[in-house]
Protein backbone atom coordinates (compact mmCIF):
# COMPACT_ATOMS: atom_id res chain seq x y z
CA UNK A 1 0.00 0.00 0.00
CA UNK A 2 1.45 3.52 -0.70
CA UNK A 3 0.46 6.10 1.67
CA UNK A 4 0.97 9.09 -0.46
CA UNK A 5 -1.32 11.47 -0.68
CA UNK A 6 0.72 14.27 -2.75
CA UNK A 7 3.58 14.45 -5.42
CA UNK A 8 5.32 17.91 -5.72
CA UNK A 9 7.50 18.77 -8.67
CA UNK A 10 9.80 21.56 -7.72
CA UNK A 11 12.14 23.04 -9.97
CA UNK A 12 14.84 24.70 -7.79
CA UNK A 13 17.07 23.82 -4.81
CA UNK A 14 15.70 27.01 -3.09
CA UNK A 15 11.78 25.25 -4.00
CA UNK A 16 13.05 22.42 -2.58
CA UNK A 17 13.85 23.87 0.94
CA UNK A 18 10.96 26.06 1.06
CA UNK A 19 8.98 22.60 1.11
CA UNK A 20 10.75 20.87 3.34
CA UNK A 21 10.60 23.34 5.98
CA UNK A 22 8.37 22.87 9.03
CA UNK A 23 8.49 19.08 7.83
CA UNK A 24 7.27 16.64 10.76
CA UNK A 25 8.64 13.87 8.49
CA UNK A 26 5.18 13.47 6.48
CA UNK A 27 7.25 14.53 3.37
CA UNK A 28 10.04 13.06 2.08
CA UNK A 29 11.93 13.55 -0.84
CA UNK A 30 11.93 11.10 -4.16
CA UNK A 31 14.57 10.76 -6.71
CA UNK A 32 14.63 7.47 -8.52
CA UNK A 33 12.12 5.46 -5.94
CA UNK A 34 14.04 2.24 -6.48
CA UNK A 35 14.28 1.80 -2.66
CA UNK A 36 10.94 3.52 -1.73
CA UNK A 37 8.68 1.66 -3.67
CA UNK A 38 9.77 -1.83 -2.93
CA UNK A 39 9.95 0.03 0.77
CA UNK A 40 6.66 0.82 0.58
CA UNK A 41 5.29 -2.60 -0.20
CA UNK A 42 6.65 -4.25 2.62
CA UNK A 43 5.32 -1.49 4.60
CA UNK A 44 8.48 -0.35 5.87
CA UNK A 45 8.67 1.68 8.98
CA UNK A 46 11.12 3.72 7.23
CA UNK A 47 8.39 5.49 4.83
CA UNK A 48 4.99 4.24 6.93
CA UNK A 49 3.98 7.81 7.55
CA UNK A 50 4.79 9.49 4.33
CA UNK A 51 2.17 11.58 2.60
CA UNK A 52 3.74 13.89 0.84
CA UNK A 53 6.46 13.19 -1.76
CA UNK A 54 8.71 15.75 -3.27
CA UNK A 55 10.50 14.69 -6.46
CA UNK A 56 13.57 16.34 -6.88
CA UNK A 57 14.28 14.87 -10.28
CA UNK A 58 12.82 18.19 -12.32
CA UNK A 59 15.80 20.10 -10.01
CA UNK A 60 18.64 20.67 -13.25
CA UNK A 61 20.87 22.28 -10.24
CA UNK A 62 21.11 18.77 -8.72
CA UNK A 63 21.84 16.58 -11.81
CA UNK A 64 24.90 18.53 -12.84
CA UNK A 65 28.28 17.58 -12.71
CA UNK A 66 31.44 20.53 -12.10
CA UNK A 67 35.10 20.86 -11.72
CA UNK A 68 35.76 24.17 -9.99
CA UNK A 69 39.21 24.94 -7.96
CA UNK A 70 39.99 21.39 -8.13
CA UNK A 71 36.72 20.23 -6.61
CA UNK A 72 34.86 18.19 -8.57
CA UNK A 73 31.04 18.76 -7.68
CA UNK A 74 28.34 15.93 -8.07
CA UNK A 75 24.32 16.84 -7.77
CA UNK A 76 23.10 14.90 -5.85
CA UNK A 77 20.21 13.46 -8.27
CA UNK A 78 22.32 12.02 -10.93
CA UNK A 79 21.99 8.50 -12.07
CA UNK A 80 24.14 6.06 -11.99
CA UNK A 81 23.73 6.23 -15.89
CA UNK A 82 24.18 8.99 -15.78
CA UNK A 83 27.52 8.63 -14.11
CA UNK A 84 28.83 5.70 -15.89
CA UNK A 85 28.50 8.54 -19.30
CA UNK A 86 29.97 11.48 -17.52
CA UNK A 87 33.16 12.47 -19.48
CA UNK A 88 34.50 14.58 -16.29
CA UNK A 89 33.49 11.21 -14.11
CA UNK A 90 35.18 8.62 -16.29
CA UNK A 91 38.57 10.85 -16.13
CA UNK A 92 38.92 11.35 -12.67
CA UNK A 93 36.70 9.41 -10.19
CA UNK A 94 37.17 5.39 -12.19
CA UNK A 95 36.35 3.59 -9.13
CA UNK A 96 32.68 5.07 -8.89
CA UNK A 97 32.18 4.68 -12.77
CA UNK A 98 33.31 1.12 -11.82
CA UNK A 99 31.24 0.46 -8.89
CA UNK A 100 27.92 2.15 -10.68
CA UNK A 101 28.31 -0.57 -13.55
CA UNK A 102 27.86 -2.82 -10.80
CA UNK A 103 24.50 -1.17 -9.75
CA UNK A 104 21.58 -3.21 -9.99
CA UNK A 105 20.00 -3.67 -14.14
CA UNK A 106 19.98 -0.64 -17.14
CA UNK A 107 16.30 -0.24 -15.56
CA UNK A 108 17.36 0.49 -11.94
CA UNK A 109 20.53 2.59 -12.58
CA UNK A 110 18.50 4.90 -15.12
CA UNK A 111 16.40 5.86 -12.25
CA UNK A 112 18.21 4.70 -9.05
CA UNK A 113 20.72 8.06 -8.22
CA UNK A 114 23.78 8.43 -6.33
CA UNK A 115 22.48 10.39 -3.36
CA UNK A 116 19.82 8.00 -2.96
CA UNK A 117 22.10 5.07 -2.63
CA UNK A 118 23.91 6.43 0.70
CA UNK A 119 21.18 8.08 1.86
CA UNK A 120 19.26 4.83 2.26
CA UNK A 121 22.51 4.06 3.21
CA UNK A 122 21.96 0.27 3.00
CA UNK A 123 25.16 -2.00 4.23
CA UNK A 124 25.28 -3.25 0.92
CA UNK A 125 25.03 0.58 -0.87
CA UNK A 126 28.04 0.00 -3.61
CA UNK A 127 28.84 3.90 -4.34
CA UNK A 128 29.45 4.14 -0.49
CA UNK A 129 33.01 2.40 -0.33
CA UNK A 130 34.48 4.43 -3.52
CA UNK A 131 33.16 7.52 -2.52
CA UNK A 132 34.81 7.00 1.24
CA UNK A 133 38.20 6.41 -0.50
CA UNK A 134 37.85 9.43 -2.40
CA UNK A 135 37.39 11.30 0.80
CA UNK A 136 34.03 12.65 -0.18
CA UNK A 137 31.90 15.80 0.91
CA UNK A 138 28.41 16.52 1.08
CA UNK A 139 26.33 19.53 0.83
CA UNK A 140 23.25 19.71 2.58
CA UNK A 141 20.97 22.78 2.61
CA UNK A 142 17.92 23.25 4.48
CA UNK A 143 15.39 26.39 4.35
CA UNK A 144 17.70 28.53 6.36
CA UNK A 145 20.89 26.95 6.60
CA UNK A 146 23.82 25.40 4.94
CA UNK A 147 26.45 22.65 5.69
CA UNK A 148 29.56 20.63 4.29
CA UNK A 149 29.69 17.45 6.21
CA UNK A 150 32.06 14.74 5.57
CA UNK A 151 30.27 11.55 4.09
CA UNK A 152 31.97 9.28 6.64
CA UNK A 153 30.48 11.61 9.22
CA UNK A 154 26.69 11.63 7.56
CA UNK A 155 26.80 7.69 7.81
CA UNK A 156 25.33 6.74 11.14
CA UNK A 157 24.39 3.23 11.25
CA UNK A 158 22.36 0.83 8.47
CA UNK A 159 19.39 3.28 6.92
CA UNK A 160 20.63 5.72 9.29
CA UNK A 161 22.44 9.47 8.53
CA UNK A 162 22.65 12.79 10.29
CA UNK A 163 20.20 13.95 7.83
CA UNK A 164 17.24 16.11 9.26
CA UNK A 165 13.63 15.66 7.85
CA UNK A 166 13.97 19.10 6.57
CA UNK A 167 17.20 18.73 4.83
CA UNK A 168 18.06 17.80 1.04
CA UNK A 169 21.11 17.04 0.10
CA UNK A 170 22.55 19.04 -2.91
CA UNK A 171 25.72 17.80 -3.90
CA UNK A 172 28.81 15.52 -3.46
CA UNK A 173 31.97 17.30 -3.57
CA UNK A 174 35.04 15.36 -4.02
CA UNK A 175 38.70 16.72 -4.16
CA UNK A 176 40.11 16.32 -7.74
CA UNK A 177 42.27 12.62 -7.06
CA UNK A 178 46.23 13.05 -7.49
CA UNK A 179 47.17 11.24 -11.27
CA UNK A 180 49.54 9.44 -8.90
CA UNK A 181 47.37 6.80 -7.08
CA UNK A 182 46.00 3.76 -9.11
CA UNK A 183 43.17 1.53 -7.86
CA UNK A 184 40.34 -0.63 -8.56
CA UNK A 185 36.25 -1.31 -7.02
CA UNK A 186 36.01 -5.17 -6.51
CA UNK A 187 32.13 -6.32 -5.91
CA UNK A 188 31.36 -9.95 -4.92
CA UNK A 189 27.81 -11.22 -4.76
CA UNK A 190 25.75 -14.06 -4.90
CA UNK A 191 25.92 -14.06 -9.03
CA UNK A 192 27.28 -11.86 -11.60
CA UNK A 193 24.92 -9.38 -12.52
CA UNK A 194 22.25 -7.81 -11.05
CA UNK A 195 23.42 -8.17 -8.13
CA UNK A 196 23.66 -7.01 -4.29
CA UNK A 197 27.01 -6.82 -2.97
CA UNK A 198 28.18 -9.06 -0.19
CA UNK A 199 31.52 -8.16 -0.33
CA UNK A 200 33.35 -5.10 -1.57
CA UNK A 201 36.16 -3.44 -1.47
CA UNK A 202 37.44 0.02 -2.77
CA UNK A 203 40.75 1.24 -2.97
CA UNK A 204 43.56 3.85 -3.94
CA UNK A 205 47.34 3.54 -3.57
CA UNK A 206 50.21 5.52 -4.21
CA UNK A 207 53.45 3.55 -3.93
CA UNK A 208 57.17 5.34 -4.72
CA UNK A 209 59.67 2.75 -6.10
CA UNK A 210 58.05 -0.04 -4.70
CA UNK A 211 57.14 1.97 -1.05
CA UNK A 212 53.62 2.26 -0.52
CA UNK A 213 53.89 5.98 0.07
CA UNK A 214 49.67 6.42 0.80
CA UNK A 215 46.42 4.21 0.63
CA UNK A 216 43.15 4.22 1.09
CA UNK A 217 40.86 1.35 1.69
CA UNK A 218 37.24 1.26 2.23
CA UNK A 219 34.63 -1.96 2.47
CA UNK A 220 30.91 -1.84 1.48
CA UNK A 221 28.29 -4.71 2.84
CA UNK A 222 30.81 -6.99 4.70
CA UNK A 223 30.31 -4.13 7.35
CA UNK A 224 27.67 -2.34 8.88
CA UNK A 225 28.10 0.24 6.97
CA UNK A 226 30.88 1.32 4.34
CA UNK A 227 33.64 2.02 6.47
CA UNK A 228 37.25 3.14 5.72
CA UNK A 229 40.22 1.28 7.84
CA UNK A 230 42.59 3.99 8.59
CA UNK A 231 44.50 1.42 10.66
CA UNK A 232 45.27 -0.53 7.74
CA UNK A 233 46.17 2.53 5.82
CA UNK A 234 48.90 3.53 8.45
CA UNK A 235 49.72 0.14 8.53
CA UNK A 236 50.48 0.07 5.09
CA UNK A 237 52.40 3.54 5.04
CA UNK A 238 56.33 3.01 4.22
CA UNK A 239 55.87 -0.87 3.28
CA UNK A 240 57.83 -2.17 0.43
CA UNK A 241 55.13 -4.26 -1.69
CA UNK A 242 55.93 -7.56 -2.00
CA UNK A 243 54.29 -11.19 -0.97
CA UNK A 244 55.33 -10.53 2.56
CA UNK A 245 53.95 -7.29 3.61
CA UNK A 246 50.91 -7.50 0.87
CA UNK A 247 49.75 -10.91 3.34
CA UNK A 248 50.69 -8.62 6.41
CA UNK A 249 47.96 -6.22 4.69
CA UNK A 250 45.47 -8.23 4.09
CA UNK A 251 45.60 -10.26 7.61
CA UNK A 252 44.95 -6.66 9.29
CA UNK A 253 41.96 -5.76 7.03
CA UNK A 254 40.48 -8.78 8.12
CA UNK A 255 41.08 -8.00 11.66
CA UNK A 256 39.52 -4.57 11.40
CA UNK A 257 36.55 -6.09 9.57
CA UNK A 258 35.89 -8.55 12.18
CA UNK A 259 36.43 -5.56 15.01
CA UNK A 260 34.03 -3.12 13.18
CA UNK A 261 31.11 -5.88 12.39
CA UNK A 262 32.01 -8.56 14.91
CA UNK A 263 31.82 -12.31 14.60
CA UNK A 264 28.07 -12.85 12.56
CA UNK A 265 27.26 -16.45 10.92
CA UNK A 266 29.25 -15.12 7.79
CA UNK A 267 32.41 -14.52 9.23
CA UNK A 268 34.34 -17.77 8.81
CA UNK A 269 33.46 -17.42 4.83
CA UNK A 270 33.46 -13.45 4.22
CA UNK A 271 36.80 -12.76 6.33
CA UNK A 272 39.07 -15.40 4.17
CA UNK A 273 37.50 -14.04 1.13
CA UNK A 274 38.17 -10.74 2.04
CA UNK A 275 41.57 -10.83 2.72
CA UNK A 276 42.07 -13.07 -0.23
CA UNK A 277 40.65 -10.42 -2.27
CA UNK A 278 43.03 -7.80 -0.70
CA UNK A 279 46.08 -10.20 -1.34
CA UNK A 280 44.94 -10.06 -4.75
CA UNK A 281 44.20 -6.55 -5.56
CA UNK A 282 47.79 -5.62 -3.92
CA UNK A 283 49.41 -8.04 -6.08
CA UNK A 284 48.53 -6.27 -9.59
CA UNK A 285 50.09 -3.50 -7.86
CA UNK A 286 52.93 -5.28 -7.22
CA UNK A 287 53.09 -6.63 -10.74
CA UNK A 288 52.53 -3.41 -12.10
CA UNK A 289 49.39 -4.39 -14.10
CA UNK A 290 46.84 -2.66 -15.96
CA UNK A 291 45.07 -1.06 -12.66
CA UNK A 292 42.45 1.43 -12.73
CA UNK A 293 44.05 4.92 -12.95
CA UNK B 1 -4.05 15.43 -9.49
CA UNK B 2 -3.51 15.96 -13.20
CA UNK B 3 -1.11 14.94 -15.36
CA UNK B 4 0.25 16.07 -19.15
CA UNK B 5 2.85 13.46 -20.47
CA UNK B 6 3.61 11.67 -24.40
CA UNK B 7 1.95 8.35 -24.61
CA UNK B 8 3.66 6.46 -27.27
CA UNK B 9 3.61 9.54 -29.45
CA UNK B 10 0.14 10.77 -28.40
CA UNK B 11 0.29 13.67 -25.83
CA UNK B 12 -2.52 12.60 -23.10
CA UNK B 13 -4.16 13.49 -19.76
CA UNK B 14 -4.91 12.08 -16.84
CA UNK B 15 -6.74 12.38 -13.40
CA UNK B 16 -4.31 10.57 -11.16
CA UNK B 17 -4.36 9.62 -7.45
CA UNK B 18 -0.44 10.27 -6.00
CA UNK B 19 0.02 6.55 -5.26
CA UNK B 20 -0.69 5.54 -8.43
CA UNK B 21 1.79 3.74 -10.57
CA UNK B 22 2.94 4.80 -14.16
CA UNK B 23 2.60 0.35 -14.54
CA UNK B 24 -1.19 0.62 -13.11
CA UNK B 25 -1.85 3.51 -15.40
CA UNK B 26 -0.77 2.20 -18.55
CA UNK B 27 -2.73 -0.47 -17.73
CA UNK B 28 -5.99 0.62 -15.83
CA UNK B 29 -6.41 3.88 -17.30
CA UNK B 30 -5.20 3.13 -20.63
CA UNK B 31 -6.06 -0.27 -21.19
CA UNK B 32 -2.14 -0.42 -22.56
CA UNK B 33 -2.13 -3.92 -20.66
CA UNK B 34 1.00 -5.37 -22.86
CA UNK B 35 2.78 -4.16 -20.04
CA UNK B 36 3.06 -6.76 -17.59
CA UNK B 37 3.39 -6.80 -13.84
CA UNK B 38 5.62 -8.93 -12.26
CA UNK B 39 7.69 -8.64 -9.21
CA UNK B 40 6.42 -5.10 -8.36
CA UNK B 41 9.91 -4.27 -6.88
CA UNK B 42 12.08 -3.69 -9.91
CA UNK B 43 14.16 -7.17 -10.39
CA UNK B 44 12.11 -9.02 -13.47
CA UNK B 45 11.73 -6.56 -15.42
CA UNK B 46 8.10 -7.33 -17.03
CA UNK B 47 7.09 -3.85 -16.73
CA UNK B 48 9.38 -2.41 -18.34
CA UNK B 49 9.03 0.95 -20.48
CA UNK B 50 10.85 3.69 -22.33
CA UNK B 51 10.51 7.14 -20.20
CA UNK B 52 12.52 9.99 -22.12
CA UNK B 53 14.34 7.44 -24.19
CA UNK B 54 15.25 5.22 -21.18
CA UNK B 55 14.29 1.97 -19.86
CA UNK B 56 12.61 1.92 -16.67
CA UNK B 57 10.58 -0.39 -14.50
CA UNK B 58 7.13 0.90 -14.40
CA UNK B 59 6.31 -0.51 -11.02
CA UNK B 60 8.81 1.71 -9.57
CA UNK B 61 7.70 5.66 -11.43
CA UNK B 62 4.41 6.76 -9.46
CA UNK B 63 2.29 8.10 -12.51
CA UNK B 64 2.79 11.66 -10.23
CA UNK B 65 6.46 11.44 -11.14
CA UNK B 66 5.64 11.29 -15.28
CA UNK B 67 4.38 14.91 -15.75
CA UNK B 68 6.03 16.20 -18.93
CA UNK B 69 7.75 12.92 -20.00
CA UNK B 70 7.79 11.00 -23.14
CA UNK B 71 6.38 7.12 -22.38
CA UNK B 72 6.73 4.48 -24.58
CA UNK B 73 5.13 0.89 -24.38
CA UNK B 74 5.10 -2.18 -26.00
CA UNK B 75 2.00 -0.71 -27.67
CA UNK B 76 3.58 2.38 -29.30
CA UNK B 77 6.69 0.50 -31.56
CA UNK B 78 4.56 -0.79 -34.62
CA UNK B 79 4.12 1.24 -37.47
CA UNK B 80 1.50 1.57 -39.47
CA UNK B 81 0.13 -1.81 -38.48
CA UNK B 82 3.62 -3.14 -38.89
CA UNK B 83 5.15 -5.12 -36.01
CA UNK B 84 8.95 -3.73 -35.12
CA UNK B 85 11.80 -5.79 -36.20
CA UNK B 86 12.07 -7.04 -32.43
CA UNK B 87 8.94 -7.76 -32.47
CA UNK B 88 9.26 -9.97 -35.47
CA UNK B 89 12.33 -11.32 -34.88
CA UNK B 90 11.15 -12.16 -31.65
CA UNK B 91 8.79 -14.54 -33.32
CA UNK B 92 10.70 -15.46 -36.11
CA UNK B 93 13.85 -16.61 -33.48
CA UNK B 94 11.29 -18.58 -30.96
CA UNK B 95 12.35 -15.98 -28.09
CA UNK B 96 9.00 -16.38 -27.16
CA UNK B 97 7.67 -19.06 -25.54
CA UNK B 98 4.64 -17.76 -22.58
CA UNK B 99 5.29 -14.48 -23.95
CA UNK B 100 4.54 -12.82 -19.99
CA UNK B 101 7.98 -11.65 -19.90
CA UNK B 102 8.27 -10.58 -23.73
CA UNK B 103 6.70 -6.63 -23.78
CA UNK B 104 9.58 -6.33 -21.10
CA UNK B 105 12.50 -7.85 -22.45
CA UNK B 106 11.73 -5.77 -26.14
CA UNK B 107 11.24 -2.67 -24.82
CA UNK B 108 15.12 -3.13 -23.02
CA UNK B 109 16.03 -4.17 -26.12
CA UNK B 110 14.50 -0.90 -28.06
CA UNK B 111 16.13 1.24 -25.65
CA UNK B 112 19.52 -0.46 -26.48
CA UNK B 113 19.19 0.07 -29.79
CA UNK B 114 17.71 3.52 -29.57
CA UNK B 115 21.64 3.96 -27.94
CA UNK B 116 23.33 1.64 -29.49
CA UNK B 117 22.44 0.76 -32.75
CA UNK B 118 25.18 -2.06 -33.11
CA UNK B 119 25.22 -4.02 -29.89
CA UNK B 120 27.76 -6.58 -28.81
CA UNK B 121 26.44 -9.86 -27.49
CA UNK B 122 28.01 -8.32 -24.07
CA UNK B 123 26.45 -5.29 -24.54
CA UNK B 124 22.81 -6.84 -25.08
CA UNK B 125 23.12 -9.44 -22.50
CA UNK B 126 23.84 -6.29 -20.04
CA UNK B 127 20.88 -4.37 -21.16
CA UNK B 128 18.54 -7.35 -20.69
CA UNK B 129 20.15 -8.66 -17.35
CA UNK B 130 17.05 -6.55 -15.97
CA UNK B 131 14.67 -9.02 -17.05
CA UNK B 132 14.00 -12.84 -16.47
CA UNK B 133 12.55 -15.00 -18.47
CA UNK B 134 12.21 -18.35 -16.93
CA UNK B 135 11.10 -20.67 -20.29
CA UNK B 136 12.28 -19.43 -23.25
CA UNK B 137 16.07 -19.11 -22.34
CA UNK B 138 17.68 -16.27 -23.42
CA UNK B 139 19.88 -17.79 -26.24
CA UNK B 140 17.02 -16.77 -28.69
CA UNK B 141 16.23 -13.89 -27.05
CA UNK B 142 19.98 -12.39 -27.56
CA UNK B 143 20.46 -14.33 -31.01
CA UNK B 144 16.60 -12.12 -31.76
CA UNK B 145 17.89 -9.00 -30.71
CA UNK B 146 21.18 -9.61 -33.10
CA UNK B 147 19.10 -9.72 -35.79
CA UNK B 148 16.90 -6.54 -35.11
CA UNK B 149 20.18 -4.64 -34.92
CA UNK B 150 21.34 -5.39 -38.10
CA UNK B 151 17.66 -4.75 -39.87
CA UNK B 152 17.23 -1.30 -37.67
CA UNK B 153 20.44 0.04 -38.78
CA UNK B 154 19.67 -0.66 -42.53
Amino acid sequence: MIPVKEILLPRSIDEVCRLLHNNNGSSKIIAGGTDILPGFHIESPRFKNIERLIDINNVKELKSVSVDNDVISIGSAITFSEIISNQILNENLPLLVKASKTIGSTQIRNRATLGGNFINNAPCADSVAPLLVYDAEIKIKSYNSEKVMKLQDFLVKPYGTRLNSDEVVTHIMIPLPSKKYVGDFYKLGRRRAVTISRISLAYLIESVNGIINDLKIASGAVTPIGTRFYDVEQFAKGKILNDDSIKEIAIKLGEQILDVSGIRWSSEYKIPVVQHVCYQLFKEIERGSNLIK
Amino acid sequence: MEIRFTLNHNSVTAVIEPNLRLLDLLRNQFHLTGTKEGCSIGECGACTVIMNGKAVNSCLVLAGQCEGAEIITIEGIEKDGKLHPLQENFLKSGAIQCGFCTPGMIMSAYALLLENPNPTEEEIKDAIAGNLCRCTGYKQIIDAVEKSAKEVEK
